[in-house]
C-alpha cells in the first residue's frame, strides 16, 4: 500500500466536526420546526456554531497538506 | 438578517476556505523563504480569526 | 481441497483515478474521448425531448408535454419565482438550462453502456460554473456600477481602518475564487466518489466472480449491492443538479439585493 498518512489523521480530524455539524443543524431544524418565528434568532446562532465546528475540519485539511 | 440557509451555509465555508488558504499560505510562503518555522502557525490563526470576523460582520450581526 | 472453495485470485486491482481516463474515439485527438461525446449526447436529447414536448402543446396535455411541463414549472416556481424575487423571470431560461444540463449529464452516471457522469471530470462543472460565475457578477456589476461593488466587497462598513489591510484580501479571494470553486468542487466530489463507489461494487463482485466457490457466491450481495447503490446514486445526482442551481439563484438574487 502506498500513500500518506497526513490523510488518515484528516479522515480521523473530521468524524468530530462531521458529528458536531449534525447535531447543531438537528437542533436547528428541529427548533425552526417547533416555531417557525424564532428562525431569524435561531439562524446567527446556529451558524456561529457550524463556523466554530467547520474550523477544524478546514483546521485538519489545511494541515494534512502543510506538514511533511 | 435571516437569508437563506443554503446561501449562508457555502458563503461560511467558502469564508473560512479563503481566510486560512490566504493567510496561511502569506505564512507558509514566509516560513519558506526566511527559513523560520513560527509564521505558519502565526498566519492560520490570522487567517481563522479574519474569517471568523467576517462570517460574523456579514450574518451574524445586526 | 480447502483452498478450492475459498480460494481467492492474487491481483485484485482496485479502481482508482486512472479508471476516468478515456482513449480518444478518432485518432489520437485528445479533444474528442467519451465525456465529450456524452455532453454532445446530452445537448440532443434535452433539446429533442423538450422540443417534443412542446411542439404540440394543447389544453389537454399529453403525458409527454405534461412531463416537460411540470419540469419547467418546478424550476420556474421554486428556483425562479421564491429565491430570486419580481424580476425572476429573466433568469428562468438559463436556469433552467442549467439544471436540465447538469441532470442529464449526471445521470448517465447510471444509465447502463454509458455508466459516466460527465461531472467527474472537474472541467465540466467548472466551464457550467463559468456561466454562473459571469451571470451573477455582471448583473450585480449593471444593478450597482462597478465602483460601487467593488466598493461593498472590499469596504463593509463597522470596522477601524487597518483591519481591512487584513479583511480585504480574504474578502476578495471569497468572491472571486473561493465562492465558485466550491460551487464546482461540490458538484464534482459528488460525481467522482458516486462513480468510484459503483466502480468498488462492480469490479469486486466481477473478482469474486474469478474465485473459489463460497466467494463466487459472495460476488451475488457485491451485485446486489451495486445495484442498491446506482438507485441511491440517481438520488444524490438529482440532488446536486437542484443544489447547484440552487445555488446559483440565490447568488443571482444576491447580486440583486440591494445590499450584500
Amino acid at each position: 500500500m502506498t500513500g500518506t498518512l497526513a490523510i488518515v489523521g484528516f479522515g480521523l480530524s473530521t468524524i468530530g466536526p462531521g458529528t458536531a455539524t449534525g447535531l447543531i443543524f438537528a437542533a436547528y431544524i428541529s427548533g425552526v420546526a417547533r416555531q417557525p418565528e424564532a428562525r431569524s434568532i435561531l439562524q446567527p446562532i446556529a451558524f456561529l456554531g457550524f463556523a466554530l465546528a467547520e474550523a477544524l475540519a478546514l483546521f485538519g485539511l489545511v494541515l494534512a497538506f502543510v506538514l511533511k | 438578517m435571516a437569508m437563506n440557509d443554503d446561501a449562508a451555509f457555502w458563503s461560511i465555508l467558502a469564508y473560512l476556505i479563503s481566510g486560512l488558504v490566504f493567510w496561511g499560505g502569506a505564512g507558509a510562503l514566509g516560513d519558506h523563504f526566511l527559513g523560520t518555522h513560527f509564521l505558519l502557525i502565526v498566519g492560520l490563526v490570522l487567517g481563522i480569526g479574519s474569517s471568523f470576523w467576517l462570517i460574523w460582520l456579514r450574518f451574524l450581526k445586526s | 481441497m480447502r483452498g478450492l472453495w475459498i480460494q481467492a485470485n492474487p491481483g485484485f486491482v482496485p479502481p482508482s483515478s486512472a479508471d476516468f481516463d478515456f482513449q480518444p474515439i478518432f485518432g489520437d485527438s485528445i479533444l474528442f474521448t467519451k465525456p465529450v461525446l456524452l455532453v454532445f449526447l446530452s445537448v440532443i436529447l434535452a433539446g429533442s425531448f423538450f422540443t417534443l414536448s412542446a411542439r404540440k402543446a394543447a389544453i389537454v396535455p399529453s403525458k409527454l408535454q405534461f412531463a416537460g411541463e411540470s419540469i419547467y414549472t418546478f424550476i420556474r416556481n421554486e428556483l425562479g419565482r421564491d429565491v430570486i424575487g419580481p424580476e425572476f423571470m429573466r433568469f428562468v431560461p438559463f436556469l433552467f438550462s442549467l439544471f436540465i444540463f447538469i441532470l442529464t449529464n449526471n445521470v448517465f452516471g447510471i444509465v447502463p453502456l454509458l455508466q459516466f457522469p460527465t461531472m467527474s471530470h472537474i472541467g465540466f462543472p467548472i466551464g457550467v460554473t463559468i456561466f454562473s460565475y459571469v451571470t451573477y457578477h455582471y448583473v450585480a456589476i449593471k444593478k450597482h456600477g462597478l465602483g460601487k461593488y467593488v466598493k461593498d466587497i472590499c469596504f463593509m462598513p463597522g470596522i477601524p481602518k487597518p483591519v481591512y489591510l487584513i479583511l480585504t484580501p480574504v474578502e476578495l479571494l471569497t468572491y472571486l475564487v473561493t465562492r465558485p470553486l466550491t460551487l464546482s468542487m461540490r458538484l464534482f466530489a459528488n460525481m467522482f466518489a458516486g462513480h468510484l463507489l459503483l466502480l468498488v461494487f462492480t469490479l469486486g463482485g466481477e473478482y469474486l466472480l474469478t474465485s473459489g466457490l463460497i466467494l463466487k457466491f459472495l460476488s451475488l450481495f457485491s451485485f446486489s449491492f451495486a445495484i442498491g447503490l446506482s438507485f441511491f446514486e440517481l438520488g444524490i445526482q438529482a440532488l446536486q443538479a437542484y443544489i447547484f442551481t440552487l445555488l446559483t439563484a440565490l447568488y443571482i438574487a444576491g447580486a440583486l439585493a440591494d445590499e450584500h
